[in-house]
């Protein structure tokens, strides 16, 4: 089995991905840190800082949507370029990675129902709950 | 469910097999608590503490009973002890929750200082066991009969370096021990397989500086590729050894029974 890691360095305020941009990858970070941002109406909004052995970028990857921010290397920043295909042979060998990438989507769904209550009660509108098929 | 920890000291141990008929650590362990508790450690138990196959149901109660007992009788109330769930451990999970003194993980994401370590029992990179469970739990239980008849046996595993030596007068199948058990090809541990090392490296591409594994009931050291070190903690049916973290220093130390 050819094992292939696609190991990539950035520089200081480097742009990784870019939002609204088409992307296939997630990225593991395997050192340095890196700035997640978003677009608002009053400039950029910054969501998060993400370190050493954190990831991004999968939603992307699992539902090939564009980029729904913007990162960037703060700092020397190395990372790991994951696509579809390799993911899965990720986690075949690091099987331990899903229940990370399973934990994180849990915590996101998580923060969002607590938003959605929140707004709700500031509205006072009942959320208009969708559901899938 | 809290995999990610900042933990200044942590003490890590393995594989006891409390229960076992051929593992009596009962008496160093204690020793081990009382010293984890002076020095003030945190503790992770990395899976396996205790054995479900060359075991009975009372041999389990009775030493886990004992064990849990001693954890709270030297332990101070604000100690953690970490358990990752291992092989034998996985039909205990519910049994070992009700304990209610442990915290029991998949594995653990742990920052040390400036240190990133895994640690993570290491059965899934076991291959035999992945893919013939079943046959490896049989092979395991009737291997309960022939330690029973002869309980030295467990030490099979010398038996490559003992036909080793005698090469010259096994000509053919000293060497072919030897190539099966203990290669000289530099990428594992002795009497370790191969893929227990890649498992390592590739966890270690996610920017851990240490991985930690038990499993093998072979402790060692060995450097990875990526710069990060895999580390095993062996055993308790011989030659224990444990893991220090303090403050981002990681070594492994062999303890006496």
């Amino acid at each position: 089995m050819v094992t292939f890691h696609d190991e990539r360095t950035y520089e200081d305020g480097e742009v990784i991905v870019s939002e609204g941009e088409a992307g296939a990858e997630m990225f593991i970070i395997q050192s340095g840190r890196v700035a997640v941002s978003k677009r608002t109406a009053d400039g950029d909004l910054h969501l998060a800082t993400l370190e050493r052995g954190d990831f991004f970028g999968e939603m992307s990857l699992l539902e090939s949507q564009p980029r729904n921010a913007t990162v960037r290397a703060v700092g020397p920043t190395k990372l790991l370029a994951i696509r579809s295909g390799e993911l899965l042979m990720k986690i075949r060998r690091d099987p331990t990675f899903a229940f990370e990438l399973l934990q994180r989507m849990s915590g996101r769904i998580r923060l969002l129902d607590e938003e959605i209550a929140r707004l709700s009660s500031l509205s006072g509108s009942r959320p208009q709950i969708k559901t899938l098929p | 469910m809290i995999t990610n920890v900042q933990e200044e000291r942590l003490i890590v141990l393995s594989d006891m097999h409390l229960g076992s008929f051929f593992c009596q650590p009962q008496r160093a362990l204690a020793r081990f608590f009382e010293f984890a508790c002076d020095g003030r450690w945190n503790i992770c138990i990395n899976g396996d503490g205790i054995d479900v196959i060359h075991t009975s149901l009372g041999n389990i109660v009775r030493e886990t009973s004992q064990m849990l007992a001693r954890i709270r009788q030297v332990m101070p109330a604000e100690t953690t002890v970490y358990y990752t769930i291992g092989n034998h451990d996985i039909i205990l999970e519910q049994y070992l929750h009700t304990w209610g003194t442990l915290r029991l993980v998949p594995f653990l994401n742990v920052q040390s200082g400036a240190t990133r370590i895994r640690i993570e029992h290491g059965h899934l990179y076991d291959s035999f066991f992945m893919n013939h469970g079943a046959l490896q739990e049989k092979m395991t239980r009737a291997t309960t009969y022939l330690l029973k008849i002869y309980p030295p046996w467990y030490h099979w595993h010398r038996l490559p370096r003992y036909l080793k030596h005698r090469s010259t007068t096994l000509p053919i199948v000293g060497p072919f021990f030897k190539r099966r058990f203990e290669p000289d090809d530099g990428l594992r541990i002795p009497g370790q397989k191969p893929a227990f090392i890649r498992g390592a490296d590739e966890l270690s591409r996610r920017g851990f500086d240490v991985v930690i594994f038990g499993h093998t009931h072979q402790a060692g050291v060995y450097p990875l590729t990526t710069g990060a070190r895999y580390m095993n903690t062996g055993s308790w049916f011989r030659d224990p050894h444990y893991v220090t973290i303090d403050r981002g220093v990681v070594e492994l130390m062999p303890w006496s029974l």
